[in-house]
């Protein structure tokens, strides 16, 4: 049984700071080329900002932003972006992942189409990582309990 | 006979007293009855009106507040590049969190006090930081005696602060200057550990920095001349 404590000033700057916390989440996924990050580390602090909702407001808070639905969708969407560019690689006649194909469909030089599938993919990537650690706080903290049966 | 009528007539007289006794005691029950609802009646007014322009045009706002307020200050320092690609996936980025938490930033804000209130807190952030450096002063000298003449307590004072904003702004400043720091907030009471007698009376008994907080954030009690003059040109407007 979990026992929630209502602080004032955690739930303040928890609803404060979680928009920063996203976009500063987006942000490393989209420098990952640059700075360091990428789409997994990018996608924990995107989770990061869910989970600390979870403990300063509650379960219920939580997933009436991100329910477990929208969950699995994102964490499907995830996978969908990365193999999916994968497969579409392939479908242009190339490698599975060999972005170089990408300059059939977008009119970039062959360096920038690969940039840009790695860009994508690790876009997929940020959000399968997110839907993950999300879906497990949810469990934890919940006993892997369906919704029905808390 | 005349005796008679006299009798009627002052018994209709008593009748008449009676009644209008009892329908002006009617009268105050109601005025009584209406100046406790009208306090209810009012808030929820107020609130209505809230609810009915958070529905239409301060979502919108909010999430333009929220998005400008993301992109500006926060994406372009981080991001440093400046060309089309990254620009408007700066764009983007910030055009989805705006979206998905845009009702988090600015809650139980009336959208005409917003610059007052941001202007106010630009002008509180340098006196903070100069009773930071009292604060620290005071401490070293504490701290750096060989007798070390620290006298440890947990303050508990009520606050006339209202909104979470303001308490949670309160509570911050508290833990930023050295020599307190705000443990909790429990049911309108800060509880405070303090590091001798002097900030703890400083704390409980000044009561400058509430005060402050209180009027960056528009809730004094007292009327400044500037209170007046900023909430002039609102009331203008709404003329």
């Amino acid at each position: 049984m979990i026992i929630t404590y209502e602080d004032i000033i955690i739930k303040t700057l928890t609803r404060v700071l979680a928009p920063f916390l996203q976009l500063y989440a987006l942000y490393v996924i989209a420098h990952g080329h640059y700075s360091p990050g990428g789409g997994f580390q990018g996608g924990v602090i995107l989770a990061a900002s869910f989970i600390l909702m979870v403990i300063s407001f509650g379960l219920d808070m939580a997933r009436r932003r991100l329910s477990e639905k929208v969950d699995i969708i994102f964490l499907c969407l995830g996978l969908l972006i990365y193999s999916g560019t994968g497969a579409l690689c392939l479908a242009l006649g190339g490698n599975f992942l060999d972005y170089r194909e990408l300059t059939k469909l977008l009119p970039v030089t062959i360096a920038k189409a690969r940039s840009l599938g790695i860009l994508f993919v690790e876009i997929g990537v940020g959000f399968g990582v997110m839907a993950v650690m999300t879906s497990l706080v949810y469990d934890i903290s919940t006993g892997g309990l369906p919704p029905e049966r808390r | 006979m005349e005796v008679t009528v006299l009798i009627q007539a002052t018994d209709e007289a008593f009748k008449i007293i009676e009644e209008a006794r009892n329908r002006a005691l009617d009268v105050l029950n109601t005025s009584v009855r209406f100046t406790a609802e009208a306090k209810v009646l009012e808030e929820k007014k107020v609130q209505d009106i809230f609810k009915g322009a958070e529905r239409t045009k301060s979502e919108v706002l909010s999430f333009l507040a929220t998005f400008a307020l993301l992109f500006f200050p926060f994406w372009m320092p981080l991001s440093g590049f400046f060309d089309v690609f990254h620009l408007s996936i700066g764009v983007g980025c910030c055009a989805l969190v705006a979206y998905i938490s845009h009702d988090l930033l600015f809650v139980n804000v009336r959208v005409g006090d917003m610059r007052t209130i941001v202007k106010r807190f630009f002008a509180y952030i340098p006196w903070l930081i100069y009773q930071i450096y009292l604060a620290s002063v005071h401490v070293i000298k504490i701290v750096l005696k060989p007798k070390m003449p620290i006298n440890p307590r947990i303050i508990r004072f009520k606050t006339k602060l209202q909104t979470d904003i303001s308490m949670v702004t309160f509570a911050n400043s508290i833990t930023l200057t050295p020599g307190t720091i705000s443990v909790d907030i429990k049911e309108g009471e800060y509880y405070v550990h303090a590091i001798d007698e002097e900030v703890a009376y400083d704390l409980l008994y000044g009561g400058e920095m509430e005060d402050r907080v209180a009027h960056v954030y528009m809730e004094a009690e007292h009327v400044y001349v500037q209170d007046v003059l900023d909430v002039a040109r609102i009331y203008g407007a709404l003329r």
